[in-house]
């Protein structure tokens, strides 16, 4: 069996609801009924075939080629599978999604794995804001699971996230891991301004003191030896990610805030 | 049967079901971790009056650990699951997490589960925080050297207690030295501890008693100085008999630790005061486990 590939013909004009191109959605259809499925765009529907050539069978392996940062809702709600795209991808990119790999070689848009519950989204490129976040007027972002962004992330990073964990290899916009109530944000590179805004709890993990500095809303604690952080490490090294080949430490300088809230999440920075 | 002069009884030794866990005790060195293991088993040699069982099972180099520090295995048994519960809260929240550097950690995976650090965490006061890795959940505990780490729940396994053999001998240095030879051939088995002190047990016991207060007394057929005073099963000639004690996670380990135990005393033969090996049991009306010792030694 080979993975169904989804071929986009043309950039489209109007934005794509991809959410129906999923495992869990396309198991046990014939490929006249996946040609049949109705795809929303724009204020209308079109059959996925008039979108796309569609070739292989195996819809536990779905590949999307020729991707553009019009295609939205990929890997909506899925708990099962891989879906992995060539090409940029639009917004929404395994929303609550429950299961299953998503890899993108390209970039994402913005919430990527919006209120995601589990599984695994690798994004080879950049990601853009609201990665892991909850929809607007929502209290809960991410749940579970993990991201990978070979990349940069946007700003707002992990904003709201509950559990699971954002590790970015490049650079983190500003307000990373903003209003964040658990779960653990690593980044390898730079973080922009406003680090933990408004953060409950949870763990944003430095291996580089930030540029900017330490907001003022965040007091130090102190440098400390942390037991868990081989154990975090070590979690690491199955991942098919930089972050797997850093070295282990557990030696960190301790920021703990944000103090104009409850002031229980922390900053690490390795020392 | 007749093994190097000791005679191995034609009995068995009974053992009972009970819950178990192991448990991972690191530190900063292994010294540390030895004495938070330590202080973790103590006064935990028989169901009857501490509630447990529990014992080191062996030392962990860092690479054994989930922390890459030294550390210490050690098994804990109980008569129930509610019971081990109970002391594996109690003796992790005065031992482990009273013991300087030291983390805890659950050594046994099974689908029943029970709580480690679950409610140890309370003691953070509100700092505690939780750390989801690999789909375990672990508690960080702030301290006053650090942070204790701990993992959340640990496996709980049905396991075997009770398992043991009688060694007889002519004195009792004698007796003492075939039994700390036992046990440190004992000591390589994994899945088995000896809960007594330095895993040997001088005062058997025999269920009931003619005081009604008590449940158990002294096993007196095996108590060398009441030979002419009651239905003793000594002969004139052996003087000391001492019992060695096993708690398993299977039947199979204790098949195993006792085997090894016996031969250790049966190496040092009847020319070392040896002379028989026998085994505790209750008439086979108290636990489903029964270990035959000739069977055993085959």
């Amino acid at each position: 069996m080979s993975a169904l590939t989804f071929t986009l013909k043309t950039t489209p004009a109007q934005r794509i609801d991809c959410s129906p191109l999923t495992p869990d959605r396309l198991t046990n259809m014939s490929l006249a009924d996946i040609a049949a499925v109705a795809l929303v765009t724009g204020n209308h529907t079109e059959r996925v075939d008039s979108l796309f050539d569609i070739s292989g069978d195996n819809s536990s392996d779905i590949a999307i080629v020729n991707s553009c940062d019009k295609l939205d809702f990929i890997g909506h709600n899925m708990t099962t599978g891989r879906i992995s795209v060539t090409g940029n991808v639009g917004a929404y990119l395994g929303q609550f999604m429950e299961g299953g790999q998503i890899e993108v070689n390209g970039n994402s848009d913005i919430y990527t794995a919006c209120e995601m519950k589990a599984g695994q989204i690798k994004i080879n490129g950049n990601a853009g804001d609201f990665v892991g976040g909850a929809r607007p007027g929502y209290k809960n972002g991410m749940t579970g699971g993990t991201v990978i962004v070979t990349g940069n992330t946007g700003a707002r990073t992990g904003d709201h996230m509950r559990r699971g964990m954002i590790l970015i290899e490049g650079d983190a916009g500003d307000y990373c891991g903003a209003r964040m109530v658990s779960g653990t944000v690593a980044v390898l590179g730079q973080v922009g301004a406003h680090l933990g805004y408004g953060m409950k709890r949870g763990t944003l993990l430095l291996t580089q003191a930030p540029a900017q500095g330490i907001s003022a809303n965040f007091n130090d604690c102190g440098s400390h030896t942390l037991a868990f952080l081989p154990l975090l490490f070590a979690s690491f090294s199955k991942l098919d990610s930089k972050f797997a080949s850093v070295e282990s430490f557990s030696r960190v300088q301790r920021y703990a805030g944000d103090i104009g809230g409850i002031g229980m999440g922390e900053i690490l920075v390795k020392l | 049967m007749i093994i190097n002069g000791v005679t191995i009884d034609e009995t068995f030794a009974e053992a009972f079901p009970m819950k178990g866990t192991r448990l991972i005790i690191t530190a900063h060195n292994a010294k540390w971790a030895m004495i938070s293991a330590q202080a973790f088993t103590g006064f935990a040699t028989s169901v009857i009056a501490c509630g447990c069982e529990a014992g080191i099972e062996r030392e962990l180099d860092s690479s054994e650990t989930p922390d890459g520090r030294p550390g210490v295995a050690v098994l804990i048994f109980a008569m129930g699951g509610k019971g081990l519960a109970k002391q594996v809260e109690t003796r992790s929240g005065q031992c482990v997490l009273t013991s300087p550097t030291s983390a805890l950690f659950s050594g046994l995976e099974s689908e029943t589960e029970m709580a480690l650090g679950q409610n140890l965490r309370y003691f953070g006061d509100g700092f505690q925080i939780s750390k989801m890795i690999d789909g375990k959940r672990y508690w960080r505990i702030p301290v006053m050297d650090g942070e204790f780490l701990t993992q959340e729940k640990t496996g709980v396994a049905a396991a075997v207690g009770g398992g043991n053999f009688l060694v007889l001998a002519e004195s009792q240095p004698q007796a003492l030295a075939a039994c700390e030879a036992a046990i440190e051939e004992m000591k390589k088995i994994p899945n088995v501890i000896m809960p007594f002190p330095g895993g040997v047990v001088r005062s058997g016991s025999k269920v009931g008693s003619k005081f009604k207060a008590l449940n158990a007394s002294t096993n007196d057929a095996f108590c060398p100085t009441l030979k002419g005073q009651t239905k003793s099963d000594l002969s004139p000639e052996v003087e000391s008999v001492m019992e060695i004690v096993i708690d398993g996670l299977t039947k199979e380990d204790i098949d195993k630790a006792m085997r090894v135990g016996i031969q250790a005393v049966c190496d040092l033969g009847a020319e070392n005061g040896i002379r028989r090996i026998s085994a505790g049991n209750y008439g086979g009306k108290l636990g489903p486990f029964h270990f035959h010792l000739q069977e055993i030694m085959a």
